[in-house]
């Protein structure tokens, strides 16, 4: 059932080396995707443990957005291997990828718009319980739905409009929303494509810390991308650089706040 | 709550309709005809309304189940239920067996083939005369009179008990439509409406879900067939005609489409206004046509939405 | 062997036909993405007009006249009707829309003209038949090719060497970059439109030639229409000619041999190329998916 707790307790984590013996999670070998002659990623090679929090930074046109579509199955690499928990995923679509708890966000929000709140969040638990496809459902099997949508609603504090349209929610709300759909998945290695995008202060505050909550409580493995240093820095345990399709820098905050490199060709050109 | 009532009221109106439609100068036969559209409309509007597929070719279901119950009356058993068993069968599964050609599809594509398949059986009626009666349509059979242990309900000879009998297939295709609508296999339906490239990242084979959608329509459409052809005990090509399609596609806009009953409403509004048009004007054809135009370009979203925007969520 | 080419010649034109209207109809899908379900409506218009102008114009006149007639007709229709819904993305609406002016322009022409055939006068230089033995290679018959021929071929130099030609091809690719190029669309999609019209009136006024008028003669003319696209693959004009040619002769060729299958024939060739080459001989992946 609950996937997600059976991860090693990795309790309390020093944000350094710790993880250097653990069998890889997810793994990128020389991974390149190629549009014509763009390299949008070329070449990348790339390692995650279980109950990491990344995030993946770079300048626009770094390739960010094409590695998670690479990860996630929505493109397939012109060349290379991606290996989840050990198996060869690279030519699997992003439906087996789901199976196997890898959910992703949009940068785009994806939602339902003239649905409700509870309506959208209902929608991605039947999915995750496999019940799609049953044309009626017992009172208990109801039931069951309604309270994980309620504790997904809890878990994202939306319980107070759950009936409102998303179309008409703030944009901060909608992308929230979007999340609760991607946890009603039971992520394993849950994908978030700019969470913070678009966001005021307050949502701001409001999506790291849910972010923040998910990987403490649930130590649930995450990878994001994210443009705004501080939320980088204030919470990702390891940071991968990309530049230009390659992956230029790939350590701990302190490395890569460190890294010549990296300070060269990204930090030096922002702040 | 307020739905319960709305709903237990339409359904005292329905019942007590052979009663009060003659008063107000219609006729039960009428009543019928509302009803067999109302089932084959909110069948296709599984797929149009909740599922988002721009079915057009619909008709070719309805009257597959029409010809499938005449000539199961006319050449096979002299019994009610053996050919509406039989008409609903050929047409569910002919919507079953096409359903892969057309998921796929989306938009106006979805709307081509389908209506090109709806002419695919029409010219087939109309060709394969020795047996269906060609251009002229089928008739010479009847419907039977349905034998219940000692009793029998005299749907041959009385328009009221057959009126009762459809009325009854109408509550049992609405009560099957409802508990779907609920599930979660509804739920999804609605969800590929909104936002198609969404379930497929949640890991949805979205196009079975469309054909599983265009099959059950198949198989309701084609039930609303079967009791359409013994209403007339007539059933011609113009049944699984694309005009026909058309104006199940207009019944169902004019009343609204993201309504479990919209299609009721429009249905109603439509089949009056064809009915008392044909018989005050001989170019009732140009009325209907300026009808379609005016909902298009004015109301499009149908009487419901006028009166009621939030009749949409359901 | 004489009965087959005699079937197949006739399938042949009456393919000419189809193509014409899938031609049409084709432009108008692709720029307009309006499913014109009243192109069988302009059909009839072109033929009918034609039909009226004989007397005053002679056949030479009334074969130019009433198709660009019929196109701004189309225009005025395009203008008043079709032009506020292009903003709704569904397609349900464009298709409503049109099959109800369907019903007007038929029932139309039945009130004006009557619901009787009517003959189409055909001058006589070429109407008779060039060959003895093949009598039913008629002057007419011929005479229909090398228009709708030249028409085709005039459709492909419009679009391939002139400015409105160019930005029509623009547009069926990438409406939104070429609105944002400076190209007016409202009157790029208008002349398409009539475009598309005209070569539904010429279809008709050739048809009429041969097989007279009627007010319903646009509705046997345009569900192979939709099939020739189906066929030919959506999003290409010459797929579109091409799938009216193919399936005219099949529906030909079948008569032959087992008349009662003639029409359904075109019909099993579509789920045929749906089931093998679900995009159609000519159409690109994708498109209107």
């Amino acid at each position: 059932m609950s996937v997600a707790a059976t991860e090693e307790p990795v309790r309390t984590m020093p944000p350094a080396a710790a993880q250097a013996p653990k069998t890889p999670f997810l793994r990128m070998d020389n991974v390149s995707r190629h549009f014509g002659s763009l390299k949008a990623v070329d070449g990348v090679s790339f390692e995650m443990h279980a109950g990491e929090m990344r995030a993946v930074i770079g300048p626009n046109g770094a390739g960010k957005t094409t590695f998670f579509n690479l990860i996630s199955g929505l493109l397939p690499p012109t060349s290379g291997q991606v290996i989840f928990e050990g198996e060869n995923i690279t030519e699997q679509p992003i439906v087996k990828r789901v199976a196997k708890g890898i959910i992703r966000t949009f940068q785009i929000t994806e939602i339902l718009p003239d649905l409700s709140v509870f309506e959208n969040i209902r929608v991605g638990v039947e999915t995750a319980e496999k019940l799609n496809s049953k044309p009626w459902i017992s009172r208990s099997a109801r039931a069951a739905v309604n309270d994980r949508v309620a504790e997904l609603m809890k878990i994202v504090n939306l319980t107070g409009k759950a009936n409102r349209t998303v179309g008409e929610l703030a944009h901060g709300d909608q992308r929230v929303v979007e999340v609760a759909v991607a946890l009603s998945g039971r992520p394993r290695l849950l994908l978030l494509d700019e969470p913070t995008a678009g966001m005021g202060d307050t949502e701001t505050d409001h999506m790291v810390d849910l972010i923040r909550r998910l990987h403490q409580d649930q130590n649930m493995s995450i990878l994001f991308i994210e443009h705004d240093m501080d939320i980088v820095f204030g919470i990702a345990q390891h940071i991968t650089v990309l530049d230009q399709g390659r992956v230029l820098a790939d350590g701990t905050p302190d490395a890569i706040s460190n890294d010549p490199k990296v300070r060269a060709a990204y930090l030096g050109s922002i702040e | 709550m307020t739905r319960l009532i709305s709903v237990g009221v339409m359904w005292i109106i329905l019942i007590l309709l052979p009663w009060w439609l003659p008063m107000i100068g219609g006729y039960t036969a009428l009543g019928s005809k509302v009803l067999i559209y109302a089932i084959a409309t909110m069948g296709l509007n599984l797929v149009l309304g909740f599922t988002g597929g721009l079915s057009f070719g619909q008709a070719a279901y309805f009257g597959l189940g029409a010809y499938g119950a005449g000539m199961t009356l006319k050449y096979l058993a002299l019994s009610t239920p053996l050919a509406i068993l039989i008409g609903t069968l050929v047409g569910g599964l002919a919507a079953t067996i096409l359903g892969p050609l057309v998921m796929r599809r989306r938009g106006i594509y979805f709307a081509m083939i389908t209506i090109a398949i709806g002419q695919l059986f029409y010219f087939v009626m109309v060709r394969w005369n020795n047996v269906t009666g060609g251009e002229d349509g089928l008739a010479g059979f009847g419907r039977q009179d349905i034998h219940l242990g000692p009793a029998v309900i005299p749907i041959s000879s009385s328009g009221d008990a057959f009126y009762y009998l459809v009325l009854l297939g109408f509550t049992v295709a609405v009560a099957i439509m409802w508990v779907i609508l609920q599930s979660p296999l509804g739920h999804t339906w609605v969800a590929i409406r909104e936002n198609r490239r969404r379930m497929e990242f949640l890991g949805i084979r979205v196009e079975r879900y469309v054909w599983a959608a265009f099959a059950i329509a198949g198989f309701i459409t084609a039930f609303a067939g079967t009791l359409n052809a013994m209403l007339f005990n007539f059933t011609s090509p113009q049944d699984l005609h694309w005009i026909l399609s058309g104006n199940f596609v207009i019944m169902i806009i004019l009343g609204g489409m993201r309504s479990f009953f919209g299609p009721l409403i429009g249905v109603i509004i439509f089949v009056v206004a064809q009915d008392y048009l044909s018989s005050v004007t001989g170019n009732w054809m140009t009325f209907i046509g300026m009808i379609f135009v005016c909902i298009v370009l004015l109301f499009p979203r149908g009487v419901l939405g006028i009166f009621n925007r939030r009749a949409e969520a359901i | 062997m004489e009965l087959l080419l005699f079937n197949a010649f006739n399938g042949l034109i009456q393919g000419v036909f189809y193509a014409l209207m899938a031609l049409g109809l084709a432009l108008i899908l692709s720029l307009n993405s309006v499913i014109n379900m009243a192109h069988g409506g302009f059909l009839v218009i072109g033929a009918y007009l034609a039909y009226t102008l004989i007397p005053y114009l002679g056949f030479w006149g009334a074969l130019i006249v009433g198709p660009v007639l019929a196109g701004v007709i189309g225009l005025i229709v395009e203008r008043i009707l079709i032009r506020p819904i292009y903003k709704r993305v569904d397609p349900i609406y464009s298709l409503l829309l049109t099959f109800g002016l369907a019903l007007i322009i038929e029932d139309m022409t039945r009130t004006i003209w009557g619901p009787q055939g009517l003959p189409l006068e055909v001058p006589d230089i070429i109407n008779s038949p060039v060959s003895e033995v093949y009598f039913f290679i008629t002057g007419y018959r011929l005479f229909v090719m090398g228009v709708t021929a030249a028409a085709a071929i005039g459709l492909y130099l419009l679009l391939r060497y002139t400015l409105l030609g160019i930005r029509i091809r623009a547009g069926i690719r990438d409406l939104e970059t070429t609105a944002a190029l400076g190209v007016n669309i409202y009157k790029l999609r208008a002349l398409n439109f009539g475009f598309g019209c005209i070569f539904a009136g010429l279809a008709g006024v050739l048809a009429a030639g041969v097989l007279g008028l009627t007010p319903p003669m646009g509705n046997s003319l345009i569900m192979p229409s939709f099939v020739a696209i189906i066929i030919g693959g959506v999003g290409s004009l010459f797929g579109a000619v091409l799938g009216g040619l193919i399936i005219g002769l099949a529906a030909g060729v079948v008569t032959t041999y087992y008349p009662a299958a003639s029409e359904a024939v075109i019909y099993l060739m579509m789920l045929i190329v749906l089931v093998v080459r679900p995009r159609g001989l000519f159409g690109e992946e994708g498109l209107f998916e």
